[in-house]
């Protein structure tokens, strides 16, 4: 397995914690339960 | 194997839009815990039956909000670039071949029988352009006199949201067609023009405007798996080119950015000379496999 596999891993599984930290999971969940106006070509 | 693919392929566009609720007076898009979870493939949130959020809607989104973050580290979206570049760094866009629900639309419509036609390879760089421009610069810099951005993407050319979400919720929802305006029409106009040209040319979407597909392909030459050449097996009869769906040519390009892992090439080789499995550390030979007889 490359090592260059394992950094990339390590780098991802960090970013991802640290956007559950910052709030990015709850901004995700309510962005998911509404309607998404741009999808259906509003404005 | 392509009969594994096509039932993942349909297993994963069905499952993940499996809330069947939306027709029976309960919330016309799916409103659970499952949507804090992206869709490793573009599937549109705004689709009734989508049990889990788009990752490109997802990520422009956390762009066009960027500079309203308060207080500690701004919400730039980690959380998506970190679960899409996980999801890259272990199988590269084999996602795009077996997973994604849009992909699987053109797979589908690419068997109507016509004539077919080859793409103008320097197409494919416009997807990059796409990512970076529609997908991260202009949520962010094009704002309203609010201040805050829009998913230009989702509202210029998603396909995928105009068929999968505008297009079921307009049919459920008629009181939203006096919300409509010239971007459903610009988008469905360019809904049908896609899938005309995804008809005549293979996987036109994924190849040439797909920003998901863009961001895989950065890591198909270092995720885990990836498709293997033995170049002593091969005898260069071509049949590996004539079955390639995104125009690959995997007896000379084998880890070519544009390839999404469906092994139809694997299949095509009588002389095993292209094999899938994981990606060895430099200088580590393939391992040289008997070639069969193809009579």
């Amino acid at each position: 397995m490359p090592k260059r596999f394992l950094w990339l891993i390590i780098l991802f599984t960090a970013f991802f914690i640290m956007g559950i930290n910052t709030g990015d999971l709850i901004y995700l969940l309510n962005l998911g339960n509404t309607i998404c106006l741009a999808c259906i070509g509003v404005g | 194997m392509p009969r594994l693919r096509w039932l993942i392929q349909t297993l994963v566009a069905f499952g993940t839009n499996a809330y069947l609720l939306f027709p029976f007076g309960g919330s016309v898009i799916y409103q659970g815990p499952l949507k804090a979870v992206c869709h490793p493939g573009l599937n549109c949130y705004s689709c009734p039956g989508a049990l889990l959020s788009c990752p490109v809607g997802a990520m422009q989104n956390f762009m066009a909000g960027l500079r309203f973050s308060t207080g500690g580290l701004p919400q730039a979206g980690v959380l998506v670039i970190g679960y899409l570049g996980f999801i890259g760094s272990v199988v590269g866009r084999l996602t795009c071949g077996w997973m994604c629900p849009f992909g699987f639309i053109q797979d589908l419509i690419y068997k109507i029988p016509t004539r077919k036609f080859s793409l103008w390879a320097p197409l494919r760089w416009v997807k990059y352009a796409v990512m970076v421009v529609m997908v991260v610069a202009m949520p962010i810099f094009l704002v309203d006199n609010s201040g805050l951005g829009h998913p230009w993407f989702c509202k210029l050319i998603c396909p995928a949201g105009t068929l999968e979400g505008a297009m079921p919720l307009l049919l459920l929802k008629p009181s939203l067609w006096g919300t409509v305006g010239l971007y459903f029409w610009n988008k469905l106009t360019l809904l049908i023009l896609i899938l005309i040209a995804a008809i005549l040319i293979s996987r036109f979407f994924c190849r040439v405007i797909c920003p998901l597909g863009a961001f895989y392909s950065l890591f198909s030459r270092i995720s885990l798996v990836q498709l293997e050449f033995v170049e002593g097996n091969c005898v260069e009869c071509g049949a590996c080119t004539r079955k390639c769906p995104t125009g690959v040519v995997p007896n000379k390009e084998f880890d070519s950015r544009e390839c999404i892992m469906c092994l139809k090439c694997v299949d095509s080789c009588h002389f095993r000379a292209l094999d899938f499995g994981i990606r060895r550390p430099p200088g580590k030979p393939v391992k040289v496999k008997r070639a069969t007889s193809p009579l």
